[in-house]
């Protein structure tokens, strides 16, 4: 499975992602998912929410996530964007792409890293007014 | 011996600082070394039972042993996304 994570202050480019897609010709489902930030937090109006991230830690975590996700699902590949720093509201924060034969383990995997990361990645979010 | 001791996200504000060092009895767990943190910073006492507390860059429970040299991090539950 090829894996590709990025940890970065600069703005997710998904126009650049998606130009450098390549999968091969038994892949039936490219599914990619974007994290946007809400201008509310706990109900509270916010202007943006600033990520910190435990890097080596965070860079290890995930790859033990795409080890597990490699054995449960025949995904070709994995990429991954998280933002850290100041990401303003309605910018996106987190980009996952998965490519897999088929839907059903696309979306399966897909759900599954992203809610395994916000159990094990140690990254966090601090609301800015 | 000492441990180098980390904290991340708001666990900074609670103790004042980013880095700090420990001394620990050979032999310590992870447990011993929160007992002696709470004691000097009071305010994570109220997070003990949510504090995620990894040894390098790999999780570790309560009854880990640590040894000389070991690098420490607390921090809260993770928020990523």
């Amino acid at each position: 499975m090829k894996r590709q994570l990025a940890i970065t202050t600069e703005p997710i480019d998904e126009a650049a992602l998606l130009s450098k897609r390549r999968i091969s010709d038994g892949m039936g489902a490219v599914l990619y998912f974007l994290g946007v930030v809400r201008g509310t937090e706990e109900q509270k109006p916010i202007g943006a929410i600033e990520y910190e991230a435990f890097h080596r830690m965070v860079e290890h975590q995930f790859n033990l996530l795409f080890d597990q996700m490699e054995k449960r699902w025949p995904v070709e590949s994995v990429r991954l964007v998280h933002r850290v720093g100041v990401v303003q509201v309605n910018e996106p924060s987190l980009w996952v792409e998965v490519v897999a034969p088929h839907r059903g383990e696309a979306f399966a995997a897909c759900q599954w890293i992203i809610d395994e990361m916000k159990r094990v990645v140690p990254i966090w979010k601090k609301p800015l007014a | 011996m000492d441990i180098t001791v980390h904290f991340y996200s708001y666990f900074k504000d609670l103790t004042g600082c980013e880095q700090t060092s420990e001394a620990v009895l050979v032999g310590a767990t992870i447990g011993d070394l929160l007992k002696q943190l709470i004691a000097r910073f009071p305010k994570l006492g109220a997070m003990q039972n949510s504090t995620l507390i990894a040894v390098g860059v790999d999780y570790q429970g309560r009854n880990h042993v640590l040894k000389e040299g070991d690098e420490v991090s607390l921090f809260p539950p993770v928020q990523g996304g």
